[in-house]
């Protein structure tokens, strides 16, 4: 049997320790609302037993020392998901913008001047000698060629912002990159210490999730602290040392992003707003630009026709009524009327006065197919859709990956409690749930077609 | 079109805008209860929503199916308000719905990646010893 010092070197231990597992818990409490920070949890050992003789005694308990608990697969997937979100939220941001320039409120958007322009035809078949119905056409048809200009400017404009995102968004990273590899530099030589380096990692972590924001990253642990890489394994840290990204003006007049090396990684480029601000620079606008100049260049060379095939007042073959840049990638921004006269609008058939003849084929122009296969105004419609389709979408895909990170940060916060039988048979049971919610998605996806069909035709 | 068929359109109508109303609370529902973790929650929203799907596919039925009068006449009894309301309460649904969808997508990655990994590991594993070890998932401290 221990004797009384042995008794009493056991009971101190054991308040030494207990006192230290009380201070992480006061710091867990203390730190409960900070951003960032991961519950500390104190780590006991059992001390050798004492032998005196036959009597066998416990050697009490010593405190190792704090253990940061820590989710890396949690962690990883929050990353993740932020890189995602960002990405979303800097696209449909973008797309909102875009699509306030589709469908405006004032009657200046594409399709109100388009059909202005129709109306302005059918009045001047009714009474083609009147000037003040000639100049309406005219009017009619600057407007359009207004709306064209604007609308490819909005565009461009918005393009230029993104733009502006990339550089910033650089610039941001660069300086994460740096704070988080001197954080590796000091955590390197806290593990010659008794120091946990909990702190130091909560401060990496927060650091890492705020780059994960900015861009996709891959993140692997070494023994130097932490490998940042981009998605295509561009160097961002390694260890102590960082590697800056550079920005410089590509041939089309975008900032385009260099590796260390000066390698041009900006098609590799995915996730956060870094991500989200190149695909939609570089593709979601360049795409709408170029529906959008094949709809001006193909109506006005359309226009042009049905206009060479009448005669204007004086008896001459109609010359054209729109002008379009030679470049078709600029013939939403460059349409504009050709003509100022009223005179000049080809509305003889036969090159007599008074005959209205031809303005059949110039609204015609308005209402037969392009050689996209669509009307003007349908494939404006198209145009329309896509935008408000790809602004909806990306809203949506923001909104949902918002609740799944919400979702996985409940889950952190509930890290140490976690009764792993429980979460194993819940998480089976959320998948039987997610199958049965499926279902009812596509139900009410059919729903859609019924509802908007009803008194429409062949129901209410 | 009889009195009694126009006032059980009416009723149905009535009945398919609750509804679809009822529905879009219940996605908004289990999209809480899923960023929440709240599993019973999510649970319960998951089979109010099979009963209301069920209910708004018969009543979708019901009133698309031509009726005994002539559609004509049918069509011109139309309650405009409440059809406009109708489809008012159809768009916000298919909006949420498309984030929901979007939500499930995102969210069965995780938990099917997290599945996979209970069933991998069957016990501890630490990154490092020493003072600084950690304990690297919240699924390996089984």
């Amino acid at each position: 049997m221990g004797g009384l010092n042995t008794s009493l070197l056991v009971g101190i231990q054991a308040l030494e320790a207990t006192q230290g597992a009380l201070d992480a818990t006061s710091n867990n409490i203390a730190n409960a609302n900070t951003s960032g920070y991961t519950r500390e949890v104190a780590q006991f050992s059992e001390n050798a037993q004492t032998v005196s003789g036959s009597d066998v005694s416990g050697g009490g308990v010593t405190l190792d020392g704090l253990q940061s608990v820590r989710n890396e697969l949690l962690n990883l997937q929050i990353q993740q998901q932020t890189s995602l979100q960002s990405s979303a939220d800097a696209q449909s941001s973008t797309l909102q913008q875009i699509q306030s320039y589709f469908t405006t409120t004032s009657g200046a958007d594409i399709a109100s001047t388009l059909s202005a322009f129709s109306t302005s035809l059918t009045q001047l078949s009714a009474d083609p000698t009147n000037s003040s119905v000639q100049q309406g056409v005219i009017s009619a048809g600057q407007d359009l060629a207004n709306s064209f200009n604007s609308t490819a400017s909005g565009l461009t404009s918005a393009q230029s912002n993104a733009d502006g995102q990339v550089t910033q968004a650089v610039s941001q990273i660069n300086s994460l990159t740096a704070q988080i590899a001197q954080l590796n530099g000091q955590l390197s030589q806290s593990t010659t210490t008794a120091n946990d380096g909990g702190t130091i990692e909560d401060q990496r972590d927060e650091l890492v999730q705020q780059l994960s924001a900015l861009t996709g990253v891959s993140v692997t642990q070494t023994d130097d602290g932490e490998t940042i890489t981009t998605g295509n394994g561009t160097p961002l840290v390694m260890g102590g040392q960082s590697f800056a990204l550079h920005t410089t003006t590509g041939s089309d007049g975008m900032q385009q992003v260099l590796d260390s090396n000066g390698n041009n990684i900006t098609t590799s480029i995915l996730g956060g707003t870094l991500g989200g601000a190149i695909e939609v620079r570089d593709q979601t606008i360049p795409n709408m630009l170029t529906q959008l100049n094949t709809l001006a260049s193909q109506f006005a060379t359309s226009f042009n026709s049905a206009q060479a095939q009448g005669f204007d007042s004086s008896g001459n073959v109609g010359q054209n009524f729109f002008t379009v840049p030679a470049s078709s990638a600029d013939a939403a921004s460059g349409i504009s009327v050709a003509i100022t006269d009223t005179t000049a609008i080809a509305i003889s058939s036969d090159g007599t006065v008074g005959s209205n003849g031809n303005i059949a084929n110039l609204s015609a122009a308005l209402t037969n197919a392009l050689p996209s296969g669509q009307t003007p105004a349908a494939a404006y419609s198209s145009l329309v859709f896509e935008v408000g389709n790809t602004a909806s979408n990306a809203s949506a895909q923001s909104t949902a990956i918002g609740l799944n990170l919400k979702q996985l940060t409940n889950q952190q916060g509930s890290v140490s409690t976690v009764d792993t039988n429980e979460e194993a048979t819940n998480l089976l049971r959320f998948q039987t749930a997610y199958e049965a919610a499926a279902r009812i998605i596509s139900t009410i996806q059919q729903l859609s077609t019924v509802t908007l069909n009803m008194g429409t035709s062949g129901g209410y | 079109m009889t009195t009694a068929g126009v006032l059980d359109r009416d009723l149905k109508a009535a009945e398919y805008l609750q509804s679809l109303r009822s529905m879009t609370d219940e996605l908004e529902r289990a999209m809480q209860a899923i960023a929440r973790n709240a599993l019973p929650e999510f649970e319960d929203s998951i089979d109010n929503q099979q009963v209301l799907s069920a209910r708004l596919a018969t009543l979708a039925d019901d009133l698309c199916a031509p009726l005994e009068a002539e559609t004509a006449i049918a069509r011109a009894m139309i309650d405009e308000d409440m059809m406009h309301q109708i489809r008012s309460a159809n768009e916000t649904l298919q909006r949420l719905n498309q984030s929901y969808a979007a939500l499930l997508q995102h969210s069965s990655r995780s938990v099917a990646l997290m599945a996979s990994l209970f069933s991998s590991f069957q016990g501890q594993f630490q990154e490092a010893s020493g003072p600084r070890l950690k304990q690297q998932t919240w699924s390996c401290q089984m």
